[in-house]
C-alpha cells in the first residue's frame, strides 16, 4: 500500500492553481444527436493533459483520507498520496494529491470519482501533470506512442490479412515504422510490460469453478458522442492482473452484469453438489437396511421378494454413475458368501 | 456495453462524417468549436484514425492553425497532437507542410496550444524530418521553454532537447542564446 510522502522530492512543492484544474462550465447548447450521457464542458484531451498524478478537491475535512485512498486504490495501485494543504480549497474541505502507478488507473479513477459524492461532499478530480518529472513525462509519451503504434500495426495486419487494398498502406506503415523507430522498437519492447492499458477484470471465484478458466474479455473502448474516452475502457491482453483494480465504469458494469446474469442462469440449473451428496447419503443409509433385510432373506426365502431399491435419477450423469457403482458394490458385497448381515449383537449379560 | 466492432464500424464512420459535415455547413462559431473539440477527442482513440483520415480530418485540423479564433487553433492543435502519433496521419500532416504551420504557434499565448505544438513536433520527428524540426530557431525556442515557469512546458521541452536533438545542436543553441543576452546587456550610450 502507498506510503505518505516526505517533502524531499522536488515535485511536491507548493502548488500553483492552473487553468486546467478548473472545472469549466458545462456546455448546454449541444444538438441532441451529439449530446453525451453526461453534460460536459468543451475541452480537448491530449496526452499532455493526462497524467498519473491526480488532484482530488472537495474532500470533506472529517478525517477521511484513508477512505479516500482506499477508494482510489480500487482503480489501481497508488504509489504516493498526500494532502495539499497549500492549495486553495473550499471551506471545510481538503485537497489531496494522488500518484498512481499507471496512467490508465488515474484515468479510471478520474472518470469514476469526478463529480461523485463522498462522505457528504462532491469530489472534483483533475489531472495534475505539473507534478511529473521530466522522466515521468518522457515515459508517458513513450507509452502512448507505443500503444498507438501497436494499434496501427495490428490494424494494418488485419487489413492485410483480409487482402484489401490497404495492404500497400500496411507495408508502407511497416517500412516507415522500421525507418523511424529503431529507438522506438527497443523502447516498445521494454515498454510492452509497462504498457499503460487497463488489465482485464478477474472473474469472481465462484464463477471459475463451473465455468473453467478466466477468459479475458475483449471489451473495446467506446467513446461517448463527444469523443471523450473518459467514459470508456481500453482492454489489455496483458497477463498481469492487478487484484485491487476493480473497474466500475458503466459499460464495464453492463458487460460484467450481462456475463454474470448468463452465468447465474446456468448456475441455477446446476444444483450444488452438496445437496446431491446429502440425498445420496440418506439413500445409502437406507440401502444397507434394505440390503440387510434382503440378504437375510436369501438364505431362507419365505414370502415375496422385496422390491429392488428404487433407482434414483439424480439429474446428473456423474452422480448417477456413482450411485449405480455403489449400488452394484453393495449388491456384490451382499451376495458374497459368508456375508453376514451387520447385526448388533448384544452379548448376554452375565448374571453375577 | 460490448458491441460487435464490424457492426459498429459503419455507424462510427457515419457519425464522424456527420460531425465533419456539421462543421463545414454551420455558421455558428460555437457549434464549430464544439464539433472541433469532439473530433479532436475522437482522434485520441487509435480506432478512429482510419475514419478520420478518410474524412480528411488531419487537413481540417491543419486549416484551423491559420484561423483567428484562438479556440479553433487550440482544438485543432490538440487534434493534431492526438492524430500525429499514428503513422498514417503523421505522413499526411508532413505532406501538407505541417511542420511550419505548427512551428508558427510555438509563440502562441495559450499554453495548451504551445504544449500540443511541442508534442506534435516530437511526434513528427522521423529521420527524414529531423533536420527541419531541429533547426536552430526551434532548438533555441525549446531551450527557452526548458527554463519556463510552467512545469509542463519545461518537461516537454526538456524531453524534446534530450530525445530529438543532438548534444551539439543544444550546445550551439545555448551559445547563440548567450550571445543574444550579452548584446542586450550592453548599456546604451548616454
Amino acid at each position: 500500500m502507498a506510503v505518505p510522502v516526505n517533502n524531499s522530492s522536488g515535485c511536491w512543492k507548493v502548488p500553483d492553481v492552473h487553468k486546467h484544474h478548473e472545472q469549466q462550465k458545462v456546455c448546454i447548447s449541444r444538438p441532441k444527436y451529439r449530446e453525451g450521457r453526461r453534460a460536459k464542458a468543451v475541452k480537448v484531451y491530449t496526452i499532455n493533459l493526462e497524467s498519473r498524478f491526480l488532484m482530488v478537491l472537495g474532500v470533506p475535512a472529517i478525517g477521511v483520507m484513508t477512505e479516500l485512498v482506499q477508494l482510489c486504490a480500487l482503480y489501481g495501485v497508488v504509489e504516493e498520496y498526500r494532502p495539499l494543504d497549500e492549495y486553495p480549497a473550499e471551506e471545510f474541505t481538503e485537497v489531496y494529491l494522488i500518484k498512481f502507478q499507471k496512467l490508465t488507473s488515474a484515468r479510471a479513477a478520474k472518470r469514476n470519482m469526478d463529480e461523485k459524492s463522498f462522505y457528504g461532499g462532491v469530489l472534483h478530480v483533475c489531472y495534475v501533470p505539473e507534478y511529473e518529472t521530466v522522466e515521468d513525462t518522457r515515459l508517458k509519451l513513450q507509452d502512448r506512442r507505443g500503444y498507438v503504434m501497436r494499434a496501427a500495426r495490428s490494424r494494418a495486419k488485419a487489413a492485410h490479412s483480409e487482402g484489401s487494398a490497404s495492404s500497400t498502406t500496411a507495408s508502407d506503415i511497416n517500412v516507415r515504422h522500421d525507418q523511424t523507430s529503431k529507438k522506438e522498437c527497443a523502447e516498445d519492447a521494454s515498454n510492452h510490460s509497462q504498457h499503460a492499458e487497463f488489465p482485464p477484470l478477474p472473474l469472481p471465484p465462484w464463477e471459475q469453478h463451473p465455468f473453467g478458466h478466466n477468459s479475458p474479455h475483449g471489451i473495446s473502448a467506446q467513446e461517448d458522442k463527444m469523443g471523450t474516452l473518459h467514459d470508456a475502457i481500453i482492454n489489455l491482453k496483458q497477463p498481469q492482473v492487478e487484484k485491487l483494480s476493480v473497474n466500475q465504469a458503466s459499460e464495464r458494469d453492463h458487460d460484467t452484469e450481462h456475463r454474470l446474469t448468463s452465468d447465474q442462469a446456468s448456475a441455477f440449473r446446476f444444483l450444488p453438489r452438496s445437496s446431491h451428496l446429502e440425498i445420496r447419503k440418506r439413500r445409502m443409509e437406507e440401502a444397507p437396511e434394505q440390503s440387510a433385510s434382503v440378504s437375510g432373506g436369501t438364505e431362507t426365502l419365505i414370502g415375496p421378494k422385496l422390491p429392488e431399491p428404487p433407482k434414483l435419477d439424480m439429474n446428473d450423469d456423474s452422480l448417477n454413475t456413482t450411485a449405480s457403482l455403489i449400488r452394484n458394490t453393495m449388491k456384490q458385497v451382499g451376495s458374497a458368501p459368508g456375508f453376514k448381515a451387520v447385526e448388533k449383537k448384544t452379548k448376554p449379560r452375565r448374571r453375577i | 456495453m460490448k458491441r460487435n466492432e464490424s457492426a459498429e464500424a459503419p455507424e462510427r464512420f457515419e457519425y464522424l462524417q456527420t460531425l465533419v459535415t456539421e462543421f463545414q455547413d454551420t455558421d455558428s462559431e460555437e457549434a464549430k468549436e464544439q464539433v472541433l473539440a469532439n473530433l479532436a477527442n475522437f482522434a485520441y482513440d487509435p480506432k478512429n484514425m482510419e475514419y478520420l483520415r478518410e474524412l480528411q480530418v488531419p487537413d481540417l485540423f491543419l486549416d484551423m492553425l491559420t484561423e483567428e479564433n484562438e479556440n479553433f487553433v487550440e482544438f485543432g492543435m490538440g487534434g493534431l497532437c492526438n492524430l500525429s502519433m499514428d503513422p498514417g496521419c503523421r505522413d499526411i500532416i508532413l505532406e501538407n507542410d505541417g511542420i511550419s504551420l505548427i512551428t508558427n504557434h510555438l509563440s502562441n499565448r495559450r499554453e495548451e496550444t504551445v504544449l500540443s505544438a511541442v508534442t506534435t513536433l516530437m511526434n513528427l520527428t522521423t529521420p527524414a524530418t529531423c533536420s527541419q524540426i531541429t533547426e536552430p530557431g526551434i532548438v533555441q525556442c525549446m531551450l527557452r521553454f526548458s527554463l519556463a515557469e510552467s512545469p509542463r512546458l519545461r518537461n516537454l521541452a526538456s524531453v524534446f532537447l534530450q530525445d530529438c536533438c543532438s548534444q551539439e545542436q543544444v550546445r550551439q543553441a545555448e551559445l547563440q542564446m548567450q550571445g543574444v543576452q550579452t548584446a542586450i546587456g550592453i548599456p546604451l550610450p548616454e
